[in-house]
């Protein structure tokens, strides 16, 4: 048997973690980074990146680079029309089936996609404990964490992901409960957690009871389109909209609806509005006044640069902040809470780290809440302690966690009547009986639901199954008995029965927007085709990660005080010409897709700035030595 | 309650499927080789959680019994088990939860205890199309109130004066509910002290319960619709100063 890890598949970054000598801990790249951006890109001849070294081409290949994917997973297109404009890669598919993106000529379901993410993180791992000296460290397995407030497809759809990472998925958890457990670790004392979870498209938020070590889920609520990623959308739409308004109308710019509002761009100019939006945002979170930067760029040969106040921020972001209002109190009153009952707030996902967000969160429980773990890794952790809890069988901790939505089927007159009722805690199963409307009717339809309201249309449509094989009986005689059942994973299946005859039914669901177990066969079947592509994207990844060190401690060395007497004094002539024209050689091939070039230039800087090396290490050795003795003396 | 899919070796028996042996219908585990059985029966939430068949009941100890078989049965634990016991687990913690929610909430105990005693179910849809008779008068000037406020409220009235009456409006209707709520203990605790009365004299209470039970969900919805309708003021004022 393999390894066992806990992964956080989130919407911005990805995390994978594992337990350790009893202790969660987060994997970490040579650098020390443990988040895997989640962005895919497709590369010339099919190479796929993932990760930072995609993350840079969302500038240079904005139109074959993929990122939140997450808010396509499980959802048809006409759920995700309003985003799909804004995203620069293509976003389609039949309406009423999966969504389909397209980049570089090749189209991908958001499980594909996630499932690069996913094979990435496994990579990561498996590196891991290679290096570790483990002798097996094949990642096989993992726990991997969802919104809380996903439906039923999109956690099939994770399921899916993981399927075709050639992972065995032991178990879908919800974050904000993962990041409870995490939290939980030391105190084992009891008390009602509010765990605040606002990432980077999705917002959650749980009450949790916990006492004697088991962690029971009393209500989640939340909203699976509400994030940094939205806050993104408004800063950007900002700057989009003064750029049109300043500007002579570019017809790039579509307008739709009323007023002017610039909806799409060029997808380069998009994605250097996004960088620097993002940072602007990141910044305003430690200090007053940040400056949104757009360099020159097509569409927009003049730049744009503009001062923002944390106030000015306050107020745009304002109304989605609000929108997280909503879903607490509403769980706490499933909870049967009130805001003074929750003994502890609990901050989770990147967003939290927004004052404004923490002020919010502290209004509305009345006390100061806990970020005393990374809010960025804490639900890895969570992932990972469950994964542990799963293999080992011990029995000190237990999530009790719950169904977010109600689950039900279309009755007569497109009525959604519920069969359970949504936080229900998991494992959970409800019964209906169906009987037949005509004589000797032999096939029943039956529409899965999952949502509040009261009309079958307004609510989610999971699948649509045919129950056949019932016994052919006056109309209304047969009794079919269908079962639901929620299993701990938050995932339905269906079972029937005709109970006077005790005939098993035959079911086959079609889910309304997940894969079918034939379209994941191959998928599997494709990325194995692909693998090839894959390996030559990560030697070229490992090129350019090397190529960076090397240019990155030359700089330094460069820009050293002491860099002109060392120059004066050790250097050859013409040697820092030298060094200088094969920085700058390594500089240039970097950012193409051409390993070999990338590997020569970087050796060739490697020589270059050898003796370089040599002499800057010498110094720094009498200096540490000469300090030593001065403190001795 | 439909019929149990398990073969039961007779009224109070059900068979391990592991070992062969008989155990006892409301056992959970195989008193000959410990392994998780299959769901007897369904039906009766008290002996599942082992609790006497009553209306009042500790929720300390019915949490406590919750977790404590929760810690027995969870799927978690069962994840390298026989699939037979994988199945049970889930079978059995399904259960459970659908047991600790019913009993944990006095109401949702009381239909339960109705289904298990053979009366028919106080249906919520039942009450709504009907107006109970001992609702009548308040269900009337109450709808008329509504009307008004409602009207109001499209021609721009002033908020806090509809608020006002809204508040007016509820007072009754919260005064029935806590009248309902004392009978409806009143009663439970009548049936809880009937164990050695007749049946016929149980059933009467049972009876009276349901009865309870329908006017209560009743009062339950006229609470959401005035509760609607103060969201629908609040609505009208976020969107004048938005808009």
């Amino acid at each position: 048997m393999g390894k066992v890890v806990g992964i956080d598949l989130g919407t911005t970054n990805s995390l994978v973690a594992y337990v350790k000598d009893g202790r969660p801990v987060v994997i970490r790249d040579d650098s020390g980074d443990g988040l895997v951006p989640s962005v895919v890109s497709v590369g010339a001849g099919g190479t796929i990146f993932v990760g930072r070294e995609a993350q840079r081409r969302l500038l240079t290949e904005p139109g074959s680079t993929v990122y939140s994917v997450k808010r396509f997973m499980g959802r048809g297109i006409e759920d995700v029309h309003e985003d799909a404009s804004l995203f620069p890669f293509s976003v389609g598919g039949e309406k009423g089936g999966v969504v389909r993106i397209g980049i570089a000529g090749r189209e991908f379901t958001p499980p594909e996609i996630s499932a690069f993410v996913l094979r990435e993180l496994k990579r990561r791992a498996e590196d891991h404990f290679r290096e570790e000296g483990e002798f097996d460290f094949e990642v096989d397995r993992a726990v991997i964490t969802v919104p809380a407030y996903f439906n039923d497809a999109q956690r099939t759809a994770t399921r899916d992901a993981g399927r075709l990472a050639g992972l065995e998925v032991l178990r879908i958890i919800n974050e904000p409960t993962a990041a409870s457990l995490a939290y939980g670790l030391d105190k084992r004392n009891r008390g009602t957690i509010a765990v605040y979870d606002l990432g980077g498209g999705t917002f959650d938020i749980s009450i949790l009871k916990v006492e004697d070590g088991v962690f029971q889920v009393l209500a989640t609520n939340g909203d699976t389109h509400l994030g940094g990623d939205d806050i993104d959308r408004l800063l950007v739409e900002g700057v989009l909209d003064e750029i049109a308004g300043s500007a002579p109308r570019n017809p790039a710019y579509e307008t739709e609806g009323e007023g002017r509002v610039p909806r799409s761009g060029p997808a380069a100019l998009i994605q250097a509005i996004r960088k620097a939006v993002i940072q602007a945002k990141l910044d305003l979170s430690e200090v007053e006044e940040a400056e949104i930067r757009v360099e020159s760029t097509t569409g927009l040969p003049a730049g744009y640069s503009r001062r923002m106040t944390r106030a000015d921020f306050e107020r745009i972001i304002m109304p989605l902040v609000e929108r997280t209002l909503g879903p607490c109190r509403q769980a706490l009153a499933d909870a049967g809470l009130e805001a003074k009952d929750i003994d502890e707030a609990v901050l989770v996902g990147g967003s939290t780290r927004i004052p404004l967000v923490r002020r919010v969160v502290e209004e509305l429980f009345g006390r100061k809440p806990h970020s005393d773990l990374n809010p960025d890794e804490v639900v890895a952790l969570g992932a990972a302690v469950q994964a542990d809890i799963l293999i080992s069988g011990r029995r000190e901790m237990l999530l009790l966690d719950v169904t977010p939505l109600s689950l039900g089927i279309e009755t007569m007159g497109g009525v959604m009547s519920k069969i359970i009722l949504r936080n229900s805690t998991i494992p959970a199963s409800g019964r209906e009986m169906f009987t037949s409307f005509a004589d000797n009717q032999t096939a029943v339809d039956v529409h899965v639901l999952q949502g509040e309201r009261e009309l079958a249309s307004d609510c989610r449509s999971l699948a649509r199954f045919r129950l056949r094989g019932i016994p052919p009986m006056p109309a209304g005689m047969p009794r079919i008995e269908v079962r639901f059942q929620i299993d701990a994973n938050g995932i339905l299946s269906v079972s029937a029965r005709e109970l006077r005859t005790s005939i098993e039914q035959t079911i086959e669901v079609k889910p309304s927007y997940g894969l079918t177990d034939q379209e994941v066969e191959r998928m599997l079947i494709d990325s194995f085709e692909h693998a090839e592509a894959d390996f030559e994207a990560r030697l070229l990844i490992e090129a350019r990660n090397e190529a960076e060190t090397v240019i990155l401690a030359t700089e330094k060395a460069l820009r050293r005080s002491d860099f002109e007497q060392i120059a004066a004094e050790s250097l050859d002539p013409g040697e820092r010409a030298q060094i200088e024209s094969a920085l700058g050689d390594a500089r240039r091939v970097i950012a193409d897709d051409d390993r070999e070039q990338i590997q020569q230039k970087t050796e060739a800087l490697n020589q270059a700035t050898r003796h370089l090396a040599e002499v800057v290490m010498n110094r720094s050795v009498r200096e540490a030595l000469a300090g030593k003795n001065v403190k001795d003396v | 309650m439909t019929p149990d899919p398990i073969p039961l070796r007779s009224a109070s028996t059900l068979e391990c499927r592991n070992c062969g042996a008989g155990a006892p219908v409301d056992e959970h585990f195989c008193p000959q080789c410990n392994r998780i059985l299959a769901l007897g029966r369904y039906g009766d939430f008290f002996a599942f959680l082992g609790v006497p068949r009553k209306l009042s009941l500790d929720p300390q100890d019915l949490e406590r019994r919750f977790r404590d078989l929760s810690r027995k049965f969870h799927p978690d634990y069962f994840y390298n088990a026989a699939p037979a016991e994988r199945l049970a687990s889930l079978e059995r913690s399904s259960y459970l939860n659908d047991a600790y929610r019913t009993l944990r909430n006095p109401a949702a105990r009381i239909e339960h205890l109705l289904a298990i005693e053979g009366l028919p179910p106080a249906k919520s849809d039942e009450g709504s199309v009907k107006v109970p008779p001992a609702l009548l008068e308040e269900v009337f000037a109450l709808n008329e109130e509504l009307d008004e406020i409602r009207e109001l409220r499209e021609s721009g009235g002033d908020e806090a004066q509809l608020r006002a009456r809204l508040d007016r409006a509820r007072a009754p209707i919260e005064r029935k509910r806590d009248e309902h709520e004392r009978r409806i203990q009143e009663l439970s605790a009548r049936y809880d002290s009937q164990a050695d009365a007749s049946p016929a004299q149980r059933k009467n209470t049972l009876e009276a319960l349901r009865e309870q039970l329908l006017e209560q969900k009743y009062i339950s919805n006229l609470l959401a619709t005035i509760e609607h309708e103060q969201s629908q003021i609040t609505n009208s004022k976020s969107q004048m100063n938005h808009g």
